[in-house]
């Protein structure tokens, strides 16, 4: 299989998952008693109305008496057709609530990944470097400290220091800032470390363990004997080969990562992203932006899944296609 | 004195060592059975002829009601005696080595003491620690050496001087904002943390092997169709999956199991595929096939026993992640409210941070620590366990 024909096939599989998804949401939702044709049965009956009737008119009004290929085949072209319905408690479309979120979201996400990525292996390689040394052991005490450490904690206990004691920063997200300002920096900054620290552990461990296997091989050997400064023998000998094995533990991690915290972050820190977007919306019982927002993050899980397995067979030009 | 004669490898007895008949359990399976019996029993006579009302123990003169998670729990702490613990008395020279191993990494022995704590509170602390009462009078009383300002708590349980509530003893790490003693909720959370920890990995262990090493040994399509599966499993974001859940049906701690050990066994299964395929190579496998053993055999004797260290090290870092999504859903105020887990104490006393930080931070230290517990753990075991890691490291 050529790597043409290995990003195709990739790719019909992504597509294929998300399906399967969508088809096990909608199972969920046609199994479970939808709130609204409740509370429709509720207010007739305290109106002293036929209750049955409500929720059967309810039913129509909602489309739910169709059979259930047909709602099937409609559930799947909304999803696609990004059709994703009325999101109730905001009084908007469901993709504008989730657009709305996602520009609060990007605004700590993108310098989260950015110094997430940077740092991480950095400073791994660098640990791998000088191993068994103090610096090694901070860096991995730090690493331990950073995954053990529960986000939301961490969190509180900042925003406690920061905020509430040396008044630093403020304690609720201010959305009147202009993205590039100092302030929005300053309000950021507490949020990103703690998903820095939170993220970086596990990358530093990994990228420890696997470089220290290329410290001593053959080629670091001959790099060395040539006088390769140590710059460029650790750049382009230890951090490349690191690279490889990285990158498959790298993109689903923080994909784990940003669905969980971004939710709990946000929740914490008052930001009104997409995850507090998904919380607010469970707490209101809004269904179709409960919904949105699931398939949102699913879609970017998928997304995710088939970027890291392409950019994987582009960096180790050894993987034949046919054994993945 | 007479001169002992050595074993001499004829004389062997070979039906004495190995148990060849299809039925022959060994003492660890008697002793699960010995144990699961009289509690599935237990639970029949729950289920069939107690009234919803009664608690389980009431006739024997104890107010216990057994819940479902908890025939799990206990289940899941047979198997880990006898499957876990019994052998390293039966094979005392392999865990004096185990141990040797082990006590090199000195946070490693801490984080298994701490473990050993959390496991003790956890099983014996409900008889000891009453469960925690809402007493509003007594809210926000400062822990023990520690003081509050006079106008926060209503009634000062220990001695006020300078307008400032003392600690005392009789609550060690203060109560919250309802009254409910800190200490006697972090003891009762140690309870679910552990039913957590043990029942999610039991259920995790037992798919996630049986998919991998089906799926190693029978190879082609079934191997294809079974990985594709755990792919499609692995992409499911767990903790959205779970809030749909909660949001159509409502949940509690046993669908929190549920749903968190059904989505996460993908990644110990594909551990297991790999992991079997390569002791599959290995030539005492081939030794055993051409001697006519079966596969399950082969399965059950030989490749799962090798790939057993690296399993258990594999699930000792799965645990934490799930006592963090649970501490997550209960300071989201999504968990199961009825239950004292430590996330319900973290978020309950969110709100008074400023002025009783010792409500957030006691159950937030506890969470944090047991998680690095977990993770050292994994690491040392890793070495432990796995000879030829160690050998890289040297």
């Amino acid at each position: 299989m050529g790597f043409g024909r290995y990003v195709v096939a990739r790719t019909l599989w992504a597509a294929a998952v998300s399906l399967i998804i969508t088809t096990i949401t909608f199972l969920l939702l046609a199994a479970a008693p939808n709130p609204q044709v409740q509370e429709a049965a509720t207010q007739a009956a305290l109106q002293g109305g036929d209750p049955a009737e409500a929720a059967e008119r309810a039913r129509e009004l909602r489309g739910l008496d169709e059979p259930l290929y047909v709602r099937y085949a409609d559930f799947v072209r909304g999803v696609y057709t990004l059709d994703w319905g009325w999101a109730e408690s905001r009084s908007q479309p469901v993709t504008e609530a989730l657009a709305q979120g996602l520009y609060y979201t990007a605004q700590y996400s993108v310098p989260w990944t950015i110094l997430t990525v940077l740092i991480g292996p950095l400073v791994g390689v660098y640990s791998a470097a000088n191993m068994y040394s103090w610096k090694d052991h901070a860096a991995t005490g730090f690493a331990f400290f950073g995954y053990a450490i529960p986000n939301f904690f961490f969190g509180i206990i900042l925003l406690l220091i920061f905020g509430v004691w040396l008044e630093a920063i403020p304690i609720v997200y201010n959305t009147d800032v202009p993205v590039f300002s100092v302030r929005n920096a300053v309000q950021l900054a507490v949020p990103v470390f703690v998903l820095v620290t939170g993220s970086i552990g596990a990358i530093m461990r990994v990228s420890r363990n696997e470089s220290a296997e290329f410290q001593n091989a053959d080629f670091m050997k001959t790099a060395k004997a040539k006088g390769v400064s140590p710059l460029r023998a650790y750049a382009y000998h230890v951090m490349r080969p690191t690279l490889v094995p990285l990158s498959t533990t790298l993109v689903g991690q923080l994909l784990a990562l940003f669905l969980g915290s971004s939710l709990l972050v946000e929740v914490v820190f008052g930001i009104p992203g997409i995850g507090r977007v998904t919380y607010d919306a469970l707490i209101a019982q809004d269904t179709n932006l409960v919904l949105g927002s699931t398939l949102a993050f699913t879609f970017v899980a998928v997304v995710g899944n088939l970027l890291e397995d392409i950019v994987f067979t582009v960096l180790d030009p050894r993987i034949s296609y046919d054994d993945r | 004195m007479t001169t002992q004669e050595p074993d001499r490898f004829d004389r062997v007895d070979w039906d004495e060592i190995s148990r060849s008949r299809w039925f022959d359990p060994s003492i660890n399976g008697v002793g699960v059975l010995a144990t699961a019996i009289p509690l599935l029993l237990v639970a029949l006579y729950d289920w069939l002829v107690l009234d919803e009302r009664t608690p389980t123990l009431d006739p024997v003169g104890l107010g216990w009601d057994v819940g479902t998670v908890d025939y799990l729990f206990l289940f899941t702490l047979s198997l880990f005696a006898f499957y876990i613990v019994l052998p390293l008395f039966q094979h005392p020279r392999r865990t004096r080595y185990y141990w040797r191993e082990f006590r090199r990494n000195r946070p490693a022995v801490v984080s298994l003491g701490w473990l050993g704590v959390v496991f003790v509170g956890g099983i014996l602390g409900p008889f000891l620690v009453s469960a925690p009462e809402q007493s509003i009078l007594t809210g926000y009383q400062p822990p023990v050496f520690l003081s509050i300002d006079e106008s926060y708590v209503s009634t000062c349980v220990g001695d006020i001087v300078g307008g400032r509530c003392q600690g005392t003893w009789r609550h060690p790490l203060g109560t919250t904002a309802g009254g409910k003693d800190v200490f006697a909720g972090i003891v009762h959370g140690m309870t679910i943390s552990m039913q957590i920890g043990f029942i999610t990995t039991t259920i995790v262990a037992s798919i996630g092997i049986a998919v991998g090493t089906v799926s190693a040994y029978a190879g082609g399509w079934v191997d294809e169709v079974l990985m594709r599966f755990v792919d499609v499993v692995l992409s499911f974001p767990t903790l959205l999956m779970f809030l749909l859940v909660l949001y159509i049906y409502g949940a509690g701690l046993g669908m929190f199991i549920l749903v968190f050990s059904a989505f996460a066994w993908g990644g110990t299964a594909r551990y297991v595929r790999s992991k079997s395929l390569s002791i599959a190579e290995a030539e005492f496998i081939k030794a055993n096939r051409i001697s006519g053993a079966s596969t399950y055999r082969v399965v059950r004797r030989h490749v799962a026993p090798n790939a057993a260290s690296s399993i258990i090290t594999q699930l000792t870092l799965l645990i934490p992640g799930f006592l963090l999504a649970e501490a997550q859903l209960a300071f989201l105020g999504l968990g199961d409210s009825a239950i004292p887990s430590w996330g319900q104490l973290i978020s309950a006393g969110r709100s008074d941070l400023s002025f009783a930080p010792w409500i957030v931070l006691a159950p937030g230290m506890v969470l944090f620590l047991t998680i690095l517990a977990f993770n050292f753990l994994g690491d040392a075991l890793l070495d432990a366990l796995n000879p030829e890691a160690e050998a890289e490291n040297a």
